[in-house]
Protein backbone atom coordinates (compact mmCIF):
# COMPACT_ATOMS: atom_id res chain seq x y z
CA UNK A 1 0.00 0.00 0.00
CA UNK A 2 1.15 3.63 -0.82
CA UNK A 3 2.55 5.83 1.72
CA UNK A 4 -0.62 8.24 0.79
CA UNK A 5 -3.15 5.26 1.14
CA UNK A 6 -1.13 4.64 4.70
CA UNK A 7 -1.51 8.73 6.08
CA UNK A 8 -5.19 8.77 4.51
CA UNK A 9 -6.38 5.52 6.57
CA UNK A 10 -4.20 7.10 9.77
CA UNK A 11 -6.07 9.93 9.62
CA UNK A 12 -9.40 8.01 9.86
CA UNK A 13 -7.75 7.17 12.86
CA UNK A 14 -6.37 3.30 11.28
CA UNK A 15 -4.04 2.02 13.79
CA UNK A 16 -3.17 -0.47 11.43
CA UNK A 17 -2.10 1.80 8.83
CA UNK A 18 -0.21 4.22 11.16
CA UNK A 19 1.66 1.08 12.77
CA UNK A 20 2.91 0.33 9.31
CA UNK A 21 3.65 4.05 8.73
CA UNK A 22 5.51 3.84 12.33
CA UNK A 23 7.23 0.34 10.30
CA UNK A 24 8.58 2.22 7.84
CA UNK A 25 10.13 5.36 9.74
CA UNK A 26 11.06 3.99 12.83
CA UNK A 27 14.85 3.36 11.89
CA UNK A 28 14.84 7.24 10.53
CA UNK A 29 13.41 8.59 13.63
CA UNK A 30 15.48 6.70 15.85
CA UNK A 31 18.59 7.30 14.20
CA UNK A 32 17.92 11.03 14.40
CA UNK A 33 16.65 11.33 17.87
CA UNK A 34 20.03 9.19 18.52
CA UNK A 35 22.29 11.46 17.07
CA UNK A 36 20.50 14.68 18.53
CA UNK A 37 20.80 13.31 22.56
CA UNK A 38 23.40 10.70 22.29
CA UNK A 39 21.26 8.88 24.75
CA UNK A 40 19.58 5.90 23.61
CA UNK A 41 17.22 5.74 26.26
CA UNK A 42 16.65 9.10 25.67
CA UNK A 43 16.76 8.12 21.84
CA UNK A 44 13.59 5.44 22.15
CA UNK A 45 11.77 7.62 24.58
CA UNK A 46 11.67 10.55 22.18
CA UNK A 47 11.13 8.01 19.37
CA UNK A 48 8.02 7.09 20.82
CA UNK A 49 6.64 11.06 21.77
CA UNK A 50 7.46 11.79 18.01
CA UNK A 51 5.35 9.03 16.66
CA UNK A 52 2.50 9.56 19.44
CA UNK A 53 2.56 13.48 18.12
CA UNK A 54 2.51 12.59 14.97
CA UNK A 55 -0.50 10.30 15.67
CA UNK A 56 -2.49 13.30 17.21
CA UNK A 57 -1.12 16.02 14.63
CA UNK A 58 -2.10 14.08 11.63
CA UNK A 59 -5.41 15.61 10.58
CA UNK A 60 -2.65 18.81 10.35
CA UNK A 61 -0.83 17.36 7.46
CA UNK A 62 -1.99 18.22 4.45
CA UNK A 63 0.21 16.44 2.24
CA UNK A 64 2.32 19.77 1.01
CA UNK A 65 5.57 17.70 1.73
CA UNK A 66 6.46 14.41 1.68
CA UNK A 67 4.97 12.89 4.71
CA UNK A 68 8.42 11.40 5.48
CA UNK A 69 9.49 15.45 5.62
CA UNK A 70 6.51 16.37 7.83
CA UNK A 71 7.58 13.40 10.35
CA UNK A 72 11.29 14.11 10.58
CA UNK A 73 10.86 18.21 11.25
CA UNK A 74 8.01 16.68 13.52
CA UNK A 75 10.51 14.67 15.35
CA UNK A 76 13.30 17.68 15.40
CA UNK A 77 10.52 19.68 17.46
CA UNK A 78 9.96 17.03 20.03
CA UNK A 79 13.12 16.20 20.87
CA UNK A 80 13.67 20.51 21.58
CA UNK A 81 10.97 20.42 23.08
CA UNK A 82 11.42 17.79 25.14
CA UNK A 83 15.23 19.33 26.00
CA UNK A 84 13.75 22.20 27.02
CA UNK A 85 11.74 20.52 29.47
CA UNK A 86 14.49 18.16 31.02
CA UNK A 87 16.43 21.52 31.07
CA UNK A 88 14.05 23.47 32.84
CA UNK A 89 13.47 20.22 35.02
CA UNK A 90 17.31 19.38 36.19
CA UNK A 91 17.80 23.57 36.85
CA UNK A 92 14.65 23.69 38.89
CA UNK A 93 15.62 19.82 40.65
CA UNK A 94 19.32 19.64 41.07
CA UNK A 95 19.58 23.79 41.63
CA UNK A 96 22.67 23.33 39.43
CA UNK A 97 25.78 25.14 40.34
CA UNK A 98 27.71 25.18 37.63
CA UNK A 99 25.31 26.45 34.36
CA UNK A 100 28.02 25.38 31.67
CA UNK A 101 27.18 21.94 32.72
CA UNK A 102 24.23 22.06 30.47
CA UNK A 103 25.03 24.22 28.38
CA UNK A 104 27.85 21.62 27.67
CA UNK A 105 25.01 18.87 28.43
CA UNK A 106 26.91 15.94 26.90
CA UNK A 107 25.53 12.51 27.22
CA UNK A 108 27.38 9.18 27.64
CA UNK A 109 28.74 7.98 24.05
CA UNK A 110 26.56 5.86 22.36
CA UNK A 111 27.07 2.41 22.72
CA UNK A 112 27.11 0.33 18.99
CA UNK A 113 27.76 3.20 17.40
CA UNK A 114 30.76 1.72 16.16
CA UNK A 115 32.63 4.10 14.02
CA UNK A 116 34.81 6.71 14.93
CA UNK A 117 32.65 10.19 13.78
CA UNK A 118 29.38 8.63 15.67
CA UNK A 119 31.24 8.55 18.23
CA UNK A 120 32.51 12.29 18.01
CA UNK A 121 29.43 13.23 17.45
CA UNK A 122 27.80 12.18 20.34
CA UNK A 123 30.74 13.94 22.42
CA UNK A 124 29.85 17.19 20.94
CA UNK A 125 28.35 19.84 22.85
CA UNK A 126 24.43 19.42 22.58
CA UNK A 127 23.62 22.76 20.91
CA UNK A 128 26.42 21.81 18.14
CA UNK A 129 25.64 18.27 18.05
CA UNK A 130 22.41 18.82 17.26
CA UNK A 131 23.07 22.05 14.06
CA UNK A 132 25.57 19.41 12.87
CA UNK A 133 23.76 16.71 12.76
CA UNK A 134 20.93 18.62 11.35
CA UNK A 135 23.05 20.28 8.37
CA UNK A 136 25.19 17.67 7.77
CA UNK A 137 24.10 14.47 8.45
CA UNK A 138 20.14 15.78 7.44
CA UNK A 139 20.98 18.16 4.72
CA UNK A 140 18.44 20.81 6.31
CA UNK A 141 19.77 24.36 5.69
CA UNK A 142 20.54 26.85 8.34
CA UNK A 143 16.90 28.87 8.06
CA UNK A 144 15.44 25.61 8.24
CA UNK A 145 17.08 24.55 11.12
CA UNK A 146 16.95 28.49 12.77
CA UNK A 147 13.40 27.79 12.43
CA UNK A 148 13.07 24.25 14.00
CA UNK A 149 15.12 25.19 17.22
CA UNK A 150 14.27 28.37 17.99
CA UNK A 151 18.19 30.01 17.75
CA UNK A 152 19.44 32.95 15.30
CA UNK A 153 20.74 31.50 11.78
CA UNK A 154 23.95 33.26 12.77
CA UNK A 155 24.03 31.19 15.69
CA UNK A 156 23.10 27.75 13.41
CA UNK A 157 26.36 29.03 11.32
CA UNK A 158 28.62 29.17 14.76
CA UNK A 159 27.43 26.39 16.20
CA UNK A 160 28.02 24.53 12.90
CA UNK A 161 31.35 25.79 12.42
CA UNK A 162 32.31 24.84 16.24
CA UNK A 163 30.95 21.26 15.69
CA UNK A 164 33.28 20.96 12.73
CA UNK A 165 36.43 22.61 14.74
CA UNK A 166 35.71 19.82 17.46
CA UNK A 167 34.98 17.04 15.45
CA UNK A 168 37.98 17.34 13.08
CA UNK A 169 40.00 17.98 16.95
CA UNK A 170 38.42 14.98 18.06
CA UNK A 171 39.50 12.85 15.53
CA UNK A 172 42.90 13.33 14.45
CA UNK A 173 43.87 12.84 18.50
CA UNK B 1 30.88 27.19 5.55
CA UNK B 2 33.87 27.83 3.97
CA UNK B 3 36.53 28.02 6.45
CA UNK B 4 37.95 24.47 5.44
CA UNK B 5 36.81 24.65 1.58
CA UNK B 6 40.51 23.54 0.68
CA UNK B 7 40.85 20.92 3.65
CA UNK B 8 41.26 17.71 1.97
CA UNK B 9 40.69 16.36 5.63
CA UNK B 10 37.83 18.72 6.56
CA UNK B 11 36.35 17.52 3.11
CA UNK B 12 36.55 14.21 3.94
CA UNK B 13 34.81 14.87 7.33
CA UNK B 14 32.21 16.34 5.82
CA UNK B 15 31.77 13.09 2.91
CA UNK B 16 31.76 10.81 6.26
CA UNK B 17 29.16 12.73 7.78
CA UNK B 18 26.77 12.60 4.68
CA UNK B 19 27.26 9.01 4.76
CA UNK B 20 26.54 7.72 7.79
CA UNK B 21 23.49 5.66 7.50
CA UNK B 22 19.91 7.68 8.03
CA UNK B 23 18.20 4.60 9.55
CA UNK B 24 19.14 2.68 12.66
CA UNK B 25 16.70 0.65 13.91
CA UNK B 26 15.76 0.74 17.68
CA UNK B 27 17.27 -2.14 20.00
CA UNK B 28 13.61 -3.04 20.84
CA UNK B 29 10.47 -2.80 19.54
CA UNK B 30 8.90 0.42 20.56
CA UNK B 31 5.35 -0.08 18.91
CA UNK B 32 3.78 -1.65 22.08
CA UNK B 33 4.70 1.91 24.30
CA UNK B 34 3.08 3.88 20.70
CA UNK B 35 0.12 2.25 20.75
CA UNK B 36 -0.53 1.86 24.67
CA UNK B 37 -0.29 6.02 24.48
CA UNK B 38 -2.53 6.58 21.39
CA UNK B 39 -5.37 4.30 22.44
CA UNK B 40 -5.38 6.24 25.69
CA UNK B 41 -5.72 9.47 23.73
CA UNK B 42 -8.05 8.14 21.16
CA UNK B 43 -10.32 6.94 23.88
CA UNK B 44 -9.79 10.71 25.72
CA UNK B 45 -10.87 12.40 22.75
CA UNK B 46 -14.17 10.53 21.78
CA UNK B 47 -14.91 10.59 25.31
CA UNK B 48 -14.90 14.81 25.60
CA UNK B 49 -16.96 14.62 22.40
CA UNK B 50 -19.39 12.23 23.95
CA UNK B 51 -20.10 13.18 27.03
CA UNK B 52 -20.13 16.92 27.81
CA UNK B 53 -22.43 16.99 30.25
CA UNK B 54 -20.06 14.43 32.44
CA UNK B 55 -17.48 17.14 31.92
CA UNK B 56 -19.72 19.76 33.22
CA UNK B 57 -20.70 17.29 36.29
CA UNK B 58 -17.10 16.56 36.66
CA UNK B 59 -16.21 20.79 36.86
CA UNK B 60 -18.84 20.82 39.59
CA UNK B 61 -17.63 18.24 41.75
CA UNK B 62 -14.21 20.09 41.15
CA UNK B 63 -15.55 23.22 42.06
CA UNK B 64 -17.24 21.60 45.05
CA UNK B 65 -13.90 20.41 46.27
CA UNK B 66 -12.48 23.28 45.99
CA UNK B 67 -15.30 25.04 48.42
CA UNK B 68 -15.60 22.23 50.52
CA UNK B 69 -13.95 19.46 52.26
CA UNK B 70 -14.31 16.86 49.02
CA UNK B 71 -11.67 15.82 47.13
CA UNK B 72 -11.58 15.89 43.39
CA UNK B 73 -10.94 11.70 42.44
CA UNK B 74 -9.65 10.93 38.89
CA UNK B 75 -9.31 7.39 37.77
CA UNK B 76 -6.47 6.98 35.60
CA UNK B 77 -6.59 5.39 32.17
CA UNK B 78 -4.39 1.77 32.53
CA UNK B 79 -3.39 0.62 28.58
CA UNK B 80 -2.89 -3.18 27.63
CA UNK B 81 0.35 -3.74 26.27
CA UNK B 82 0.79 -7.32 26.04
CA UNK B 83 -1.14 -10.43 27.63
CA UNK B 84 -4.27 -9.94 29.72
CA UNK B 85 -3.89 -7.51 32.28
CA UNK B 86 -6.65 -7.39 34.62
CA UNK B 87 -8.21 -3.54 36.47
CA UNK B 88 -10.23 -4.86 39.02
CA UNK B 89 -12.36 -6.98 37.64
CA UNK B 90 -12.01 -6.37 34.02
CA UNK B 91 -10.12 -8.54 31.59
CA UNK B 92 -8.05 -5.97 29.43
CA UNK B 93 -7.15 -8.74 26.56
CA UNK B 94 -7.96 -6.59 23.09
CA UNK B 95 -5.04 -4.80 21.74
CA UNK B 96 -5.17 -1.44 23.21
CA UNK B 97 -7.59 -1.72 25.17
CA UNK B 98 -7.99 0.67 27.86
CA UNK B 99 -8.87 0.67 31.08
CA UNK B 100 -10.42 2.91 34.21
CA UNK B 101 -8.14 2.96 37.22
CA UNK B 102 -10.14 4.08 39.98
CA UNK B 103 -8.98 4.74 43.51
CA UNK B 104 -9.14 1.70 45.43
CA UNK B 105 -8.59 -0.74 42.40
CA UNK B 106 -5.68 -3.31 41.75
CA UNK B 107 -3.88 -3.61 38.57
CA UNK B 108 -2.70 -7.21 38.09
CA UNK B 109 -0.37 -8.90 35.51
CA UNK B 110 0.36 -12.45 35.05
CA UNK B 111 3.63 -13.79 33.86
CA UNK B 112 2.69 -12.85 30.46
CA UNK B 113 0.67 -9.40 30.49
CA UNK B 114 2.20 -5.64 30.84
CA UNK B 115 0.03 -2.48 31.11
CA UNK B 116 1.05 1.09 30.87
CA UNK B 117 -0.63 4.00 33.23
CA UNK B 118 -1.34 7.25 32.57
CA UNK B 119 -0.28 9.06 35.89
CA UNK B 120 -2.82 11.80 35.80
CA UNK B 121 -1.02 14.54 33.36
CA UNK B 122 2.42 14.26 35.05
CA UNK B 123 3.84 10.66 33.36
CA UNK B 124 3.32 7.26 32.95
CA UNK B 125 4.05 3.90 34.72
CA UNK B 126 4.88 0.41 32.89
CA UNK B 127 3.58 -2.16 34.54
CA UNK B 128 5.63 -5.46 34.22
CA UNK B 129 4.56 -9.05 34.20
CA UNK B 130 3.69 -10.11 36.84
CA UNK B 131 2.38 -7.19 38.78
CA UNK B 132 0.15 -6.29 41.83
CA UNK B 133 -0.49 -2.33 41.97
CA UNK B 134 -3.13 -0.31 43.61
CA UNK B 135 -4.43 3.37 42.95
CA UNK B 136 -4.26 5.08 46.34
CA UNK B 137 -4.61 8.43 45.53
CA UNK B 138 -4.99 10.43 42.32
CA UNK B 139 -5.13 14.27 43.58
CA UNK B 140 -3.88 16.85 41.22
CA UNK B 141 -1.50 17.31 44.75
CA UNK B 142 -0.97 13.21 45.48
CA UNK B 143 -0.40 10.46 42.91
CA UNK B 144 -0.14 7.68 44.84
CA UNK B 145 0.11 4.13 43.63
CA UNK B 146 0.58 0.97 46.25
CA UNK B 147 2.87 -1.56 44.35
CA UNK B 148 2.28 -4.91 46.22
CA UNK B 149 4.72 -7.29 44.37
CA UNK B 150 6.83 -7.02 40.59
CA UNK B 151 7.69 -4.34 39.05
CA UNK B 152 7.66 -1.19 37.44
CA UNK B 153 9.47 1.92 35.71
CA UNK B 154 7.89 5.29 36.47
CA UNK B 155 8.32 8.94 34.58
CA UNK B 156 7.59 11.80 35.88
CA UNK B 157 7.65 14.93 34.82
CA UNK B 158 6.20 16.85 37.45
CA UNK B 159 7.20 19.53 40.51
CA UNK B 160 8.64 17.18 43.38
CA UNK B 161 7.04 15.21 46.06
CA UNK B 162 3.61 14.91 43.76
CA UNK B 163 4.03 11.06 42.73
CA UNK B 164 4.16 8.47 45.48
CA UNK B 165 4.35 4.61 45.38
CA UNK B 166 4.08 2.50 48.12
CA UNK B 167 5.92 -0.63 49.08
CA UNK B 168 5.45 -2.74 51.88
CA UNK B 169 9.26 -1.65 52.44
CA UNK B 170 8.91 2.09 52.41
CA UNK B 171 7.64 4.85 49.94
CA UNK B 172 9.68 6.34 46.71
CA UNK B 173 8.97 9.95 46.70
CA UNK B 174 9.54 11.56 42.90
CA UNK B 175 11.97 14.22 43.32
CA UNK B 176 11.43 14.94 39.46
CA UNK B 177 12.65 11.37 37.84
CA UNK B 178 13.07 8.36 36.17
CA UNK B 179 13.13 5.10 38.09
CA UNK B 180 12.68 1.36 38.17
CA UNK B 181 11.12 -0.46 41.07
CA UNK B 182 10.76 -3.89 42.26
CA UNK B 183 8.93 -5.57 44.71
CA UNK B 184 9.73 -9.17 45.18
CA UNK B 185 7.23 -11.97 47.11
CA UNK B 186 8.42 -11.17 50.16
CA UNK B 187 8.23 -7.46 49.97
CA UNK B 188 11.75 -6.55 49.39
CA UNK B 189 11.91 -3.91 47.33
CA UNK B 190 14.72 -2.15 45.15
CA UNK B 191 14.80 1.03 43.31
CA UNK B 192 17.29 1.92 40.27
CA UNK B 193 16.79 5.60 39.33
CA UNK B 194 17.70 6.56 35.99
CA UNK B 195 16.42 10.17 35.69
CA UNK B 196 16.73 12.63 38.62
CA UNK B 197 16.64 11.76 42.12
CA UNK B 198 13.98 9.10 44.04
CA UNK B 199 13.59 9.66 48.23
CA UNK B 200 12.46 6.60 49.45
CA UNK B 201 10.92 6.67 53.37
CA UNK B 202 9.77 4.54 56.03
CA UNK B 203 9.21 5.35 59.22
CA UNK B 204 11.60 8.70 59.76
CA UNK B 205 14.31 6.73 57.61
CA UNK B 206 15.52 8.25 54.16
CA UNK B 207 17.36 7.62 51.63
CA UNK B 208 18.36 9.91 49.00
CA UNK B 209 18.89 7.73 45.34
CA UNK B 210 20.29 9.83 42.32
CA UNK B 211 20.56 9.28 39.39
CA UNK B 212 22.77 6.08 38.14
CA UNK B 213 22.22 4.79 41.94
CA UNK B 214 20.25 1.68 43.12
CA UNK B 215 18.57 1.31 46.64
CA UNK B 216 17.15 -1.97 48.82
CA UNK B 217 14.65 -1.97 51.12
CA UNK B 218 13.13 -4.46 53.50
CA UNK B 219 9.65 -4.45 55.47
CA UNK B 220 9.94 -3.67 58.78
CA UNK B 221 13.79 -1.99 58.14
CA UNK B 222 12.99 0.57 55.49
CA UNK B 223 15.29 1.91 53.07
CA UNK B 224 19.40 0.37 52.46
CA UNK B 225 21.74 2.69 51.91
CA UNK B 226 22.20 3.90 47.87
CA UNK B 227 25.09 2.27 46.02
CA UNK B 228 26.60 3.29 42.70
CA UNK B 229 25.62 1.43 39.60
CA UNK B 230 29.65 0.47 39.36
CA UNK B 231 29.97 0.19 43.70
CA UNK B 232 32.62 -2.42 44.54
CA UNK B 233 31.03 -5.83 45.17
CA UNK B 234 32.57 -5.34 48.75
CA UNK B 235 31.08 -2.52 49.42
CA UNK B 236 27.44 -3.95 48.09
CA UNK B 237 27.73 -6.66 50.56
CA UNK B 238 28.73 -4.73 53.64
CA UNK B 239 25.81 -2.37 53.22
CA UNK B 240 23.41 -4.97 53.49
CA UNK B 241 25.14 -6.10 56.65
CA UNK B 242 24.91 -2.74 57.75
CA UNK B 243 21.20 -1.87 57.01
CA UNK B 244 19.62 -5.68 57.25
CA UNK B 245 21.83 -7.12 58.97
CA UNK B 246 23.95 -7.65 61.97
CA UNK B 247 26.08 -4.55 61.52
CA UNK B 248 28.53 -3.35 63.91
CA UNK B 249 31.98 -1.66 63.55
CA UNK B 250 34.04 -4.15 61.63
CA UNK B 251 31.34 -4.10 58.79
CA UNK B 252 31.87 -0.58 59.08
CA UNK B 253 35.26 -0.91 58.55
CA UNK B 254 35.22 -3.08 55.82
CA UNK B 255 32.98 -0.98 53.49
CA UNK B 256 34.72 2.49 54.38
CA UNK B 257 38.05 0.47 53.04
CA UNK B 258 35.97 -0.66 50.16
CA UNK B 259 34.08 2.87 49.36
CA UNK B 260 35.95 4.76 46.60
CA UNK B 261 35.45 8.46 46.04
CA UNK B 262 32.65 7.57 43.61
CA UNK B 263 31.04 6.18 46.88
CA UNK B 264 30.13 9.05 48.77
CA UNK B 265 26.76 8.98 48.04
CA UNK B 266 26.84 5.82 49.88
CA UNK B 267 29.69 6.93 52.78
CA UNK B 268 27.25 10.11 53.40
CA UNK B 269 24.32 7.88 54.04
CA UNK B 270 26.20 6.19 56.75
CA UNK B 271 27.04 9.16 58.24
CA UNK B 272 23.67 9.20 60.05
CA UNK B 273 22.95 5.89 60.17
CA UNK B 274 25.99 3.79 61.88
CA UNK B 275 26.39 4.08 65.77
CA UNK B 276 27.96 7.74 67.07
CA UNK B 277 31.34 5.98 68.22
CA UNK B 278 32.10 4.94 64.37
CA UNK B 279 30.54 8.17 62.93
CA UNK B 280 34.08 9.69 62.79
CA UNK B 281 35.70 7.28 61.06
CA UNK B 282 33.04 7.50 58.71
CA UNK B 283 32.94 11.40 58.18
CA UNK B 284 37.07 11.04 57.71
CA UNK B 285 36.65 8.32 55.20
CA UNK B 286 34.31 10.42 53.37
CA UNK B 287 36.32 13.55 53.93
CA UNK B 288 39.58 11.85 52.28
CA UNK B 289 37.48 10.83 49.28
CA UNK B 290 35.48 14.07 48.87
CA UNK B 291 37.07 16.99 50.16
CA UNK B 292 33.74 18.91 52.45
CA UNK B 293 33.06 22.34 50.68
CA UNK B 294 33.60 25.16 52.41
CA UNK B 295 31.49 25.63 55.65
CA UNK B 296 31.36 22.13 55.99
CA UNK B 297 33.03 21.53 59.93
CA UNK B 298 33.76 18.52 61.05
CA UNK B 299 32.23 18.48 64.62
CA UNK B 300 29.10 20.02 63.09
CA UNK B 301 28.76 17.17 60.39
CA UNK B 302 29.58 14.30 63.50
CA UNK B 303 26.19 16.43 65.38
CA UNK B 304 24.48 15.59 62.43
CA UNK B 305 23.91 19.44 62.04
CA UNK B 306 21.21 19.44 58.96
CA UNK B 307 22.54 22.82 57.60
CA UNK B 308 26.12 20.83 57.33
CA UNK B 309 25.07 17.34 56.08
CA UNK B 310 22.96 19.19 53.54
CA UNK B 311 25.60 21.73 52.20
CA UNK B 312 27.98 17.93 52.13
CA UNK B 313 25.21 16.89 50.42
CA UNK B 314 25.30 19.37 47.69
CA UNK B 315 28.69 18.96 46.86
CA UNK B 316 28.27 14.95 47.00
CA UNK B 317 25.59 14.52 44.69
CA UNK B 318 26.38 17.35 42.06
CA UNK B 319 29.74 15.68 41.90
CA UNK B 320 28.14 12.02 41.31
CA UNK B 321 25.29 13.91 39.07
CA UNK B 322 28.18 15.23 36.87
CA UNK B 323 29.96 11.69 36.80
CA UNK B 324 27.09 10.09 35.80
CA UNK B 325 25.97 12.17 32.81
CA UNK B 326 29.15 12.72 31.51
CA UNK B 327 30.47 9.39 31.29
CA UNK B 328 32.16 8.38 27.84
CA UNK B 329 32.17 12.60 27.09
CA UNK B 330 34.49 13.96 29.94
CA UNK B 331 36.77 12.04 32.50
CA UNK B 332 35.00 13.49 35.71
CA UNK B 333 37.45 13.67 38.89
CA UNK B 334 34.87 11.97 41.41
CA UNK B 335 36.57 13.84 44.18
CA UNK B 336 35.39 17.26 42.68
CA UNK B 337 33.67 16.80 40.05
CA UNK B 338 35.94 18.68 37.43
CA UNK B 339 36.96 17.24 34.15
CA UNK B 340 40.30 15.88 34.67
Amino acid sequence: MRVTDLVRRAQQGDQAAFQALYGEHVGRVYALCLRLTADPAQAEELTQDAFVRAWERLASFRGESAFSSWLYRLTVNVVFLGRRTTRRRELRVLAVEDPAVLERGGREATPGLGVDLERAVAALPAGARAVFVLHDVEGYQHREIAELTGIAVGTSKAQLFRARRLLRGMLER
Amino acid sequence: MTEHANDAEFQELLAAAAKLPKSIEPPRDLWPGIEARIAVKGRRWVRRLAIPLAAAALLAVVLLGRRGTIQPQRAWDVTRVAGVPRVGATRLGAAGAVGSLQAGDWLETDDSSRAVILVGDIGHVEVKPGTRIRLVRARPDDHRLALARGAIYAKVDAPPRLFFVETPAGTAVDLGCAYSLAVDSSGNGLIHVTGGYVEFDWSGRRSIVPLGFLAPARPGLGPGTPYAEDAPEALRRELVVLDFGTGGADAVRRALAAARAEDAVSLWHLLARVDGSLRAIVYDRLAGLVPPPPGVMRDAALRLDPGTLERYWSAIRRIAWRRVILRGVRDIDPRTGLSR
